[in-house]
């Protein structure tokens, strides 16, 4: 019976198959499908990762493309929810030869498999979580871009170098799995080498909240040391624009992990001594950035079109395209000029290393990304209305991002002196 | 009997489209999925009675169906939706036994913040459900079989479509039954039907039972297709999506919410496929267009067409 | 401990008066026209929208920056004499005696309609016009500062349960709305044009949302999801305090406050799900919200 079953499903399965197209011949163009936020609160992230992709495809195909094929994006709002995002999805995978996707983790972790079943290459723009490819194991699969283990011990790192004094800590996160994973990899990180550090706060409101008034008055009451939070979007403006007024900013180091994003937005109101910095090394201004022309020109263009300069998210976008093409060129010339297969293209993938716009990507053995951290602080800028990153430090992506197959908490609680001897100190990269 | 040749054109179509078109196995599974929890939704809408919290029970067959999945050695395809069903039933008979009391608008919105203490709590005990990021759907077995999972999708739309069959007409038959018949009853004169020594909170504990468990079959369904569960399945605005679907289908029988189901996918699909930075507007408009125009919902139409047909 | 407590109650009756402002508009409209209104959402986010603009447009023309303050009130007046007729009229009235889904529904759909025009309009990212909170500036209880807005809002809350309590009892549209609640039928032999005070009751009931949005705009600034996240807790406090009445919602409101304040002290992983519990916990105990009462049966 079960054989029947098999047999007969078998056989409808390859009736399938056979209708779906082989690529070797080389299309006249490349579709792709890029999965992000474009409405509802996720996008104030979303869009600016949308508006990088938008503009560099641009800019590759009035370049000739990749070996003379243009790219032809197809955008879809992960604001719909998972169970349509996959629709979408399976839906694209019937034409689009690779997928750009996606930036929330829920989103990831619902697609990886779908994408493995359907053969379709993805690579993960932002999809912070480091569960990704802690459990499974994944064909198709790789993320573009650095986990949540790096970004957030990065910060706690910065800290223990810049207030080694440090002993109470308030932590006000968004109320989802990034808010609670970035508390618990901060807090480890600090009480592995501070084991007196107390957590005197502990604050969760939800996604989208409008007023934090309440909860800077027990923030403020709570009198920390030190203020950590990795809200984002119109959350963290609202956020800064409530306490900066009650006096938050200056009765406690604040520490804001996605600040980068609001700089432009907050102007003067974000005050000069907030450690903030980037997830990743994605900063248009970093000493990295401002060396290559590349990078400058395409800062402008973003200006240009835009009306304000690309942040973060925008180069986790950015990197992703650029890995994307990067590989196709590689695939071209291992296989001497035949328009690559999906599988010889993801070959491609595994193990890419190469310079992007704000660093270098290099993808490893399990399908992760290494991507160095930047972390500094507000500092006022001559040049501009607005502040810049100032005491900035590079930590390399080896040393912040734990080997693999390596349990990452454990990895953090087994960090020592030497460890932190290794690394180079705030202010360190000019 | 056109209408059974209609049920049955429209099942074939279901078999045969994504033979052609694969992505459209999943948009049917899902619309089959949702419809079984709209049709849990149009119970409580034939006594009257709105639900904006039923997306809870459509979560709590995915959940369980996950927690199966994951913690013990149950895959067996059917014994995970039966468990789901029935798991859902036994939460509903426990949460209606509270909500029956209650009419109108404010069952409404004891449904809603029911289903919203239920997704923090999922979102928040993150050991038992992983939080936010969800948990994983492993691929069931089917009797014993471990399956590619093209070929277990596809087997999944026709074990869908079959239970579509046979729930419908269960359900069918119930609603023709004098249990069934109260439910208008109760939305047409309460008072009146309990004069009759008939007990309201009964008739609707017992509704409110069934139209839990039907939502917990859809979540299971949806939960094996999609591969992966998150909180938002209890979210408030999925619970309307669901009474939206009803409505959209019209709650005059069984086909109704699966009409409504299949148009709304197909909407967001289009919608979302063709109009990314505008999809919530065109859902919108063709709502309020269903609603101006069609006040008997898509299933009213195709009845209308139906008796034109058989008339001439 | 009694610092603490001093502290629970400002924060609590700051965010109350947030709340009640978020949630009086569509108890209003439920109670003259006895619709859920889903569209609600919207119109507090369009009337911070607006805010925002108006606000903008007049610090950027170099008026006087107090003239900031009568800006939020004519934005909303604005934003209600725009929709508020057209609304009622060309979506509202078709639905008036049909099912309750078909009425929710109509709405719902006008506010995702909505959601798309906001983001068309204004973009994705947050906008923000803080003059007035700037102006006021801040004021030292135990310790901590508090912005002098916050506890004009409270005032402004309690003032605007006061006029529509006046608005209700003393005006002649007041009473015309007092007779449609009770009896829309003989209401309308008596003479009453019912049509007209729906439409008066409605764009009040637009006004209100628009001014909760206008009023919470220099502290919160209006971003892309305010809407929706205005319309859930507008839909707990107005059902906590009785579907329809006034000084219920404001009531729930406070309840509600102070709950998320206690939370925020004490428990913080419930904040996120205090008001919803604040109202399973009244509606299990009171079926009809603190200030309801229950409808007799047709027979």
């Amino acid at each position: 019976m079960k054989d029947i079953v098999r047999t007969a499903l078998g056989g409808l399965l390859l009736a399938c198959a056979a209708t779906t197209v082989s690529a070797d011949d080389r299309p006249s163009e490349l579709r792709i499908g890029v999965f992000t936020f474009l409405s509802g609160p996720a996008a104030a992230y979303g869009m600016p990762g949308r508006n990088a992709a938008e503009l560099l495809i641009e800019q590759i195909n009035e370049a000739g493309g990749i070996d003379g094929v243009p790219i032809v994006p197809t955008y879809v709002d992960e604001a719909q929810g998972t169970d349509g995002v996959i629709t979408e999805f399976r839906r694209l995978a019937s034409d689009r030869d690779v997928m750009i996707a996606a930036l929330s983790s829920a989103n990831c972790l619902a697609l990886a498999p779908v994408a493995d079943q359907l053969r379709v290459p993805t690579l993960m723009w932002n999809c912070d979580t480091h569960q990704m490819f802690l459990e499974d194991e994944y064909e198709y699969v790789y993320r573009t871009n650095s986990s949540t283990i790096p970004e957030f011990v990065s910060y706690a790192l910065y800290l223990l170098e810049t207030k080694p004094d440090l002993e109470r800590v308030a932590i006000i996160n968004p109320d989802y799995a990034f808010g609670h994973d970035a508390a618990e990899i901060f807090k480890e990180t600090l009480q592995t080498f501070r084991p007196e550090v107390e957590i005197v706060a502990e604050l969760y409101p939800r996604l989208g909240a409008s007023s934090y008034h309440t909860e800077i008055s027990r923030l403020v009451s709570a009198r920390p040391d030190v203020v950590f939070s990795n809200l984002w979007g119109a959350d963290l403006e609202n956020f800064v624009r409530q306490a900066q007024p009650r006096g938050l900013f200056q009765r406690s180091t604040v520490v804001l992990a996605l600040g980068e994003t609001i700089l432009q937005r907050l102007g003067e109101d974000l005050p000069e001594g907030t450690v903030v910095g980037v997830l990743g090394d994605g900063w248009w201004q970093s000493p990295t950035a401002r060396e290559n022309p590349d990078t400058q020109a395409f800062v402008e263009a973003y200006h240009e079109r835009y009306d304000e300069y690309p942040v973060f998210p925008s180069f986790k976008m950015a990197n992703s395209i650029m890995a994307m093409k990067e590989s196709f060129e590689r695939a071209l010339e291992n296989s001497g000029g035949t328009w690559p297969s999906r599988e010889e293209f993801v070959e491609a993938v595994a193990g890419l290393e190469m310079e992007n716009f704000t660093g270098t990507l290099r993808i490893r053995e399990d399908n992760d990304g290494l991507v160095d951290q930047i972390v500094g602080v507000a500092t006022p800028a001559d040049d501009r209305p607005y502040p810049v990153i100032g005491e900035m430090v590079r930590y390399p992506a080896d040393l912040v991002t734990p080997p693999v197959d390596e349990d990452p908490i454990a990895w953090i609680r087994s960090l020592d002196q030497d460890f932190l001897d290794q690394l180079p100190k705030p202010g360190s990269y000019q | 009997m056109m209408r059974i040749t209609l049920i049955a054109v429209g099942l074939l179509l279901a078999v045969l489209l994504p033979l052609a078109i694969p992505w459209l196995n999943f948009v049917f599974i899902m619309a089959v999925a949702q419809g079984f929890a709209a049709l849990g939704v149009v119970l409580l809408l034939r006594a009257g009675m709105i639900s904006i919290g039923h997306a809870v029970f459509l979560a709590s067959g995915a959940y369980v169906t996950a927690f199966l999945l994951r913690q013990t050695g149950i895959t067996d395809l059917g014994l995970i939706l039966l468990v789901a069903t029935l798991g859902s039933g036994l939460f509903g008979f426990l949460i209606g036994m509270f909500m029956v009391r209650y009419r109108a608008i404010f069952f409404a919105m004891l449904n809603m913040a029911v289903s919203m203490v239920v997704f923090a709590l999922l979102a928040k005990l993150y050991h038992l459900t992983g939080g936010t990021d969800g948990v994983r759907v492993a691929t069931p077995t089917v009797l014993g079989a471990v399956l590619d999972r093209t070929v277990f999708d596809s087997l999944l739309l026709y074990i869908s479509l079959a239970l579509l069959v046979a729930v419908g007409w269960l359900v069918h038959r119930y609603l023709s039954s004098p249990l069934g018949k109260a439910l208008e009853a109760v939305h047409t004169n309460e008072v009146r039907l309990e004069y009759l020594g008939v007990s309201a909170w009964g008739v609707l504990l017992y509704a409110y039972t069934i139209s839990a468990a039907l939502a917990g079959l859809g979540g299971a369904l949806a939960a094996i297709a999609v591969g992966h569960v998150v909180p938002e399945l209890a979210y408030w605005t999925h619970s309307g999506q669901l009474v939206l679907i009803a409505v959209l289908g019209g709650i005059g029988g069984v086909v109704g919410p699966f009409i409504g189901a299949l148009f709304f996918e197909i909407v967001r699909v289009v919608a979302a496929g063709y109009a990314a930075y505008t999809w919530n507007m065109i859902v919108g408009l063709a709502l309020l267009g269903v609603i101006f125009f069609l006040p008997n919902g898509l299933y009213g139409l195709v009845q209308r067409l139906l008796k034109r047909g058989g008339g001439s | 401990m009694l610092d603490l407590l001093a502290l629970l109650i400002v924060d609590g009756l700051a965010d109350a008066a947030l709340i009640f402002f978020v949630a009086v508009g569509l108890t209003l409209v439920f109670s003259v026209l006895r619709i859920l209104n889903v569209a609600h959402g919207s119109f507090y986010s369009i009337g911070a929208y607006v805010a925002v603009s108006i606000g903008m447009w007049v610090v950027s023309a170099g008026w006087h920056p107090y003239l900031t303050f009568p800006a939020l009130f004519l934005s909303a007046a604005l934003v209600a004499v725009a929709l508020g007729p057209f609304i009622e009229r060309y979506f509202l009235r078709w639905t008036y005696g049909k099912s309750e889904a078909l009425q929710i529904l109509v709405t719902f759909a006008l506010f995702l309609v909505f959601e798309d025009l906001q983001k068309l309009v204004f973009g994705v990212q947050a906008h923000y016009e803080d003059t007035p909170l700037q102006l006021l500036g801040v004021s030292d209880i135990g310790g901590i500062f508090y912005l002098n807005y916050q506890f004009l809002l409270i005032a402004m809350a309690a003032v605007t349960v006061i006029l529509l309590r006046l608005l209700i009892r003393r005006t002649m549209i007041g009473k015309f709305i007092v007779a449609v609640v009770a009896d829309r039928e003989i209401a309308q032999t008596m003479g009453i044009n019912t049509t007209r005070v729906f439409v008066i009751a409605f764009t009040v009931g637009v006004f209100l949302a628009a001014l909760g949005g206008a009023l919470a705009s220099p502290t919160s600034g209006v971003a892309p999801g305010l809407g929706a996240e205005a319309l859930v807790l507008a839909f707990a406090v107005a059902a906590i305090g009785g579907l329809g009445q006034i000084e219920g919602a404001a009531l729930a409101a406070v309840i509600v406050g102070l709950s998320r304040a206690a939370a925020i002290h004490f428990a913080p992983d419930f904040e996120a799900v205090v008001p919803y519990l604040v109202m399973l916990v009244v509606l299990l105990i009171r079926p009809y919200g603190l200030f309801g009462t229950v409808q007799a049966r047709r027979i």
